[in-house]
C-alpha cells in the first residue's frame, strides 16, 4: 500500500508535465487545426534557457526563470510569425510540415551551442523532499503538481469565465465568424503559440531538474503528450489534463511493477488499445458534438 | 445619399464569375430585399460588402467612403453587421457568450455587454430560457435567433441578413420576419431571400438577381404586379394568384 501511494505521487508528477505540454498541443490544435509538431522543442528551448541563464551565467534560479518564460513568450511571437502565419491560409499539410522543420531547426540549433552531453538543472528547492507517513514526497514533484492544479485553475478562469477566453474559443470554433463579429482572428492566434510557448516552457523547465537537459527531452515530453491528448480525446481540454496524468500514473505502476526497461513502452501501449477500442479517448463525445 | 451604394461590383472565385457588374443602393431606414434563385449571387454580394470576398472591380460605398477590400474586422467596425448563410452559432459557446461576442466590435467593458445581452432576450423572448444552452444544442429557429441577436449587439448600422427563413418550419419564418419588422425601425436592413412573399412583405425596396446580374429592381408591388418577372424569378406567385 505505501508502495502503491509512492508510485501514484510519482506518476501524477510525470503526468502533470505531460498534461501541461498536451494542453499546448490542444490549444494550438482548436486555433489552427494544426498538431504543432515542435511543442515538445518549446520545453526543451525553455529549460536550455534555464541553463544559460542559472547554470552559465550562474543568476538567481527565480530570476532566470522569469527570463526563461518571458523569452518562452517571445518565442511563441517568433514561431507564429515564422511558422504559422505565412502558412495560415493554406491546407493543413504545409503547416505542419512547417512545424515539423521548426522541431528539426531547433534541436539541431540547440546541439550546434551546447553539443550532445546533457546538462543537469538544479531543483528550485534546497530541500530534497519531505516525508509524509509513508510516502516521500520529492519537492519537485510537488512544485510541478502545485503549478499544474494552479495552471489548471487558470486556464478554467481565463477561458470560461473572460470574454477574452470566449473570443479565443469562438476563433478556435469558427475563424470567419469570429472575425465578421470584429474579433481580430490574427491576435487570438498569436495569444494561442504566446500561452501555449509558456505552458510547454513551464513544463520543460519544471521537468529538467527530474529528467537530464538534453535535445532529446522535447520529443520524449512530446511523444507522451500527444498520446495523453488521443487518450484524452483529441481537440478537448480536460481530455489532455486527465489524459496526461493517467499516462504518468499508467507508465510509473508499469515500471515498478512489471519492467522498467519497457517503461516508455506502457504509454504506447495504452495509446495503441485506445486506439483500437476507443479511438475518440476518453472525453471523446463532446469532441464529436462540437464537430 | 444612399447609405450604401454598390457600382458596377464583380466578384470571381477563381475561374467563376460570381457577380457580373452588379449596381444597387439602400437609402438610410430601409428594408431591401435581394431575390434570386440558388447561385444567382445574393450571398456573394453580402460576403463582398461585409468583407469576406474581395471585389474584383466596382466599387461599395458605406455613408460616402469606400470600404472596398477592407477586411471584415474593419468593417463591422464601421458599423455593417453580416447575419452569414447557415446562422454561424459557435456550438460550443452558450446562447449568451454568442450573443455577447456579437458586441466585439465596439469597445465597451464586459459588464455593460452582459446587461445589453440580457436586454437582448426582450426582443427575442423565445431563447431567453435556453440562455445558458450551448450552441449545437439548439433547433433551426433558436439558432436564427441567437445569429440574429448577436448580429444586432454590434449596434450596426446596416444589418446583412443571408437567407434568415432558410430550413425553418413556416410558424418559425413568421415570427422571425416579426423580429425583422421590429428591427427596421432603427436599423437598415439588406435582406437576402429564397422566400420572396416573405422576403417582400418587409421591404421598402427589391432587387432581382441572376447569374451575377441585377436585371430588376423596385417596389415590392412593381415587382409584383410584373407578371412574367415574378412569375420567372419570384417562384410560386404567378401559380398562387394566376
Amino acid at each position: 500500500m505505501d508502495l502503491v501511494l509512492q508510485l501514484l505521487f510519482t506518476g501524477i508528477g510525470i503526468g502533470a508535465v505531460y498534461a501541461l505540454v498536451a494542453l499546448g498541443f490542444v490549444l494550438i490544435f482548436r486555433a489552427t487545426n494544426v498538431v504543432n509538431f515542435a511543442q515538445g522543442e518549446f520545453s526543451m528551448v525553455a529549460a536550455y534557457l534555464m541553463v544559460v541563464f542559472s547554470v552559465d551565467l550562474g543568476w538567481p534560479y527565480w530570476l532566470s526563470f522569469l527570463i526563461a518564460l518571458a523569452g518562452m513568450a517571445l518565442f511563441g511571437v517568433i514561431f507564429n510569425l515564422g511558422v504559422y502565419y505565412p502558412l495560415r491560409h493554406r491546407t493543413y499539410l504545409p503547416v505542419i510540415i512547417a512545424t515539423i522543420g521548426a522541431s528539426i531547426l531547433l534541436s539541431n540549433s540547440v546541439l550546434a551551442i551546447y553539443g550532445p552531453q546533457p546538462q543537469v538543472l538544479q531543483g528550485w528547492f534546497d530541500t530534497p523532499g519531505i516525508q509524509l507517513g509513508p510516502v516521500y514526497l520529492d519537492s519537485q514533484y510537488l512544485l510541478i503538481i502545485g503549478v499544474t492544479i494552479l495552471l489548471v485553475l487558470f486556464n478554467f478562469w481565463f477561458f470560461e469565465k473572460t470574454l477574452l477566453g470566449k473570443k479565443l474559443q469562438a476563433t478556435s470554433q469558427d475563424k470567419e465568424m469570429a472575425s465578421l463579429l470584429g474579433i481580430s482572428v490574427s491576435t487570438m492566434i498569436m495569444i494561442t503559440f504566446i500561452y501555449s510557448a509558456v505552458l510547454g516552457g513551464l513544463a520543460g523547465i519544471l521537468v529538467a531538474p527530474v529528467l537530464f537537459v538534453s535535445i532529446q527531452m522535447g520529443s520524449t515530453i512530446a511523444l507522451k503528450a500527444f498520446a495523453a491528448t488521443i487518450i484524452g480525446g483529441f481537440g478537448d481540454v480536460a481530455g489532455a489534463i486527465v489524459g496526461g496524468l493517467a499516462l504518468g500514473v499508467i507508465e510509473t505502476f508499469g515500471a515498478a511493477y512489471i519492467s522498467v526497461p519497457y517503461k516508455d513502452g506502457f504509454a504506447f501501449l495504452v495509446l495503441i488499445a485506445f486506439l483500437v477500442f476507443r479511438p475518440q479517448g476518453i472525453f471523446g463525445e463532446r469532441v464529436a458534438e462540437k464537430a | 445619399m444612399p447609405l450604401l451604394e454598390i457600382r458596377n461590383l464583380v466578384v470571381r472565385y477563381g475561374e467563376i464569375e460570381a457577380l457580373r457588374g452588379v449596381t444597387i443602393a439602400v437609402e438610410q431606414g430601409q428594408v431591401v430585399t435581394l431575390l434570386g434563385a440558388n447561385g444567382a449571387g445574393k450571398s456573394t454580394t453580402l460576403r463582398a460588402i461585409s468583407g469576406l470576398a474581395k471585389p474584383a472591380s466596382g466599387d461599395i460605398m458605406f455613408d460616402g467612403h469606400s470600404i472596398a477590400g477592407l477586411g471584415p474586422e474593419a468593417i463591422v467596425r464601421l458599423g455593417i453587421s453580416h447575419v452569414p448563410e447557415g446562422r454561424r452559432v459557435f456550438p460550443g459557446l452558450t446562447v449568451k457568450e454568442n450573443i455577447m461576442l456579437g458586441a466585439s466590435n465596439r469597445k465597451v467593458p464586459a459588464s455593460q455587454i452582459s446587461r445589453e445581452a440580457d436586454a437582448m432576450f426582450d426582443l427575442f423572448p423565445d431563447i431567453r430560457a435556453f440562455s445558458n444552452a450551448l450552441g449545437w444544442t439548439l433547433s433551426g429557429g433558436q439558432l436564427q435567433m441567437v445569429a440574429v441577436a448577436r448580429g444586432l449587439m454590434a449596434k450596426p448600422r446596416l444589418l446583412l441578413l443571408d437567407e434568415p427563413s432558410l430550413g425553418l418550419a413556416p410558424v418559425i419564418v413568421q415570427a422571425v420576419f416579426r423580429i425583422i419588422s421590429q428591427i427596421r425601425k432603427d436599423t437598415t436592413v439588406l435582406l437576402v431571400e429564397q422566400n420572396a412573399r416573405m422576403g417582400l412583405s418587409v421591404a421598402d425596396h427589391g432587387f432581382v438577381l441572376e447569374t451575377g446580374r441585377i436585371v430588376l429592381g423596385g417596389k415590392p408591388d412593381e415587382l409584383w404586379g410584373n407578371e412574367a418577372i415574378a412569375a420567372a424569378y419570384l417562384g410560386g406567385h404567378a401559380k398562387t394568384h394566376a
